[in-house]
């Protein structure tokens, strides 16, 4: 059986160790038992992930907030290069498409169990609703429709993460006890 | 960490329902803000060109006591905040306030920079561009806009008065309506969306957690406590009545139950 060595290897794929034949020396059962609690610490730190991304984008909010008043626009040659910027109603109507699309994708995930996280890139795609608000000059009237979509979008995606890590640990501390267990029945024998 | 099947089930519902309901009540609610204060401007504009029509005849003649008489009848209507007209250097000539008139207006104020920001003032701009919002001295919300009062071939062939022909512009009209009506809608409109969303999230977490519960938490548990009569020994337990997956089920271990009593009959340690 393959061992992973080292955190470079660890991958939440676990599913690979579980279902293999328990180790049968003493010394790879401990091993096995080692790698089990760093995955489980693993876990534990990604399922804070979605926690991260919900503080980064409330801070990008705040800074949306106080900055919308504040920031610069572009100079004149600037915006002839850039063109007409969307009109605010084209940008909600965006917002809507977008919202839906991201709950219905998480929403999937989590039916499916499937554990593919999208990262930052929700607060992406946040930012830049901001940002095309800013251009529009309708950042004041839309920011707590943003703020809201933000909000729902990653609440959903931090819930699926933790709870597809907590299951990840639930299934490490059962094959610890299996090892455990292994362990005692060598030991007896 | 354990959660029960409903809290997991519930928590997603509730919180996809209430924030897309939230975002789309948010983005709805200023859509049709800006769409009423879009037609108030369309209002104000439609009365600006109602005053200047009306006081035309009076201009051409000249016959001020007219035009202040127009501008303070129009002025004393309800909603009807201001009314005044400037001559091109500022000076308010008319206005339904009879204490500002003669008085200078600074090109710098709101409704004046928009076409003065330049060197050569503006002769057209488009009706938003022309609207400014600001508070009156009682707090109240007022929504303005400033109507030009262009040369017209009889203003400038008139024998009392004439304009001389290259001047584009006359005078401004400025008039102003009071929001107290469109916020008061507005916030009734508001009140309503907050109303009507509490109503669909109460409908959805309460319809799919009654489904959830007829249909899967309560067969369960049903599942569940015949799971634990046979496991106490009582194997003679009727099953429960259940759906065709969770009855499958109940069979499989009912025939585990009756499989073990036999194994345990046979062992020789029983």
């Amino acid at each position: 059986m393959k061992r992973l060595t080292g955190n470079s290897t660890l991958k939440p794929s676990a599913e690979a160790i579980h279902d293999a034949p328990l180790p049968e020396t003493p010394e790879e059962n401990e091993l096995a038992r080692r790698e089990a609690a760093v995955r489980i610490k693993l876990f534990q730190r990604r399922s804070l992930r979605g926690i991260w991304q919900l503080t980064l984008f409330l801070g990008v909010s705040l800074a949306a907030q106080q900055g919308a008043s504040h920031l610069p626009s572009f100079p004149p040659s600037m915006m002839q290069l850039l063109g007409a910027p969307p009109s605010p109603k084209m940008i909600s109507g965006l917002l809507v498409l977008y919202s839906f699309s991201a709950l219905i994708l998480i929403l999937g995930k989590m039916t499916t169990g499937s554990g593919g996280f999208s990262g930052f890139s929700h607060v992406g795609y946040l930012t830049v609703f901001y940002a095309f608000y800013q251009v529009s000059h309708a950042l004041e009237e839309n920011f707590y429709a943003v703020l809201a979509a933000g909000i729902t979008i990653l609440s959903l995606e931090s819930y699926h993460v933790w709870i597809w890590h907590q299951e990840r640990i639930r299934k490490e501390k059962q094959y610890i006890i299996r090892l455990d267990r292994m362990r005692e029945w060598k030991r007896g024998g | 960490m354990g959660m029960s099947l409903s809290v997991r089930a519930i928590v997603p519902v509730t919180i996809t329902v209430t924030g897309f309901v939230v975002v789309c009540c948010l983005l709805l609610y200023q859509a049709i803000k800006q769409d009423m204060i879009q037609d108030t401007v369309s209002h104000e504009t439609a009365l600006a060109q109602t005053v200047v029509r009306s006081a035309r005849y009076a201009m051409l003649k000249s016959d001020r006591e007219t035009v202040q008489n127009i501008v303070a009848t129009v002025g004393a209507q309800h909603d009807v905040e201001q009314v005044r007209i400037f001559n091109k250097r500022g000076v308010i000539m008319f206005s339904s306030h009879s204490g500002e008139i003669s008085r200078q207006v600074d090109r710098n104020s709101e409704g004046c920079v928009g076409c003065h920001a330049g060197a050569t003032p503006l002769a057209a701009m488009g009706s938003m561009q022309q609207a400014r919002r600001y508070r009156n001295e009682r707090g109240e919300s007022v929504l303005a806009i400033t109507a030009p009062i262009y040369n017209e071939p009889e203003c400038f062939t008139a024998p009392c008065h004439v304009h001389p022909p290259t001047q584009k512009v006359l005078g401004t009209l400025d008039i102003g309506l009071s929001q107290k009506t469109l916020l008061a809608t507005l916030s009734s409109l508001r009140s309503r969306m907050a109303l009507f969303s509490l109503m669909i999230l109460f409908l959805t977490v309460a319809g799919v957690s009654a489904i959830l519960r007829r249909s899967l938490f309560l067969p369960v548990e049903r599942l569940n406590s015949y799971a634990l009569q046979l496991a106490a020994g009582h194997g003679e337990t009727e099953p429960p009545e259940l759906s065709d997956e969770l009855e499958s089920i109940c069979r499989t271990l009912q025939e585990l139950s009756e499989a073990g009593k036999e194994h345990n009959g046979k062992s020789p340690r029983s």
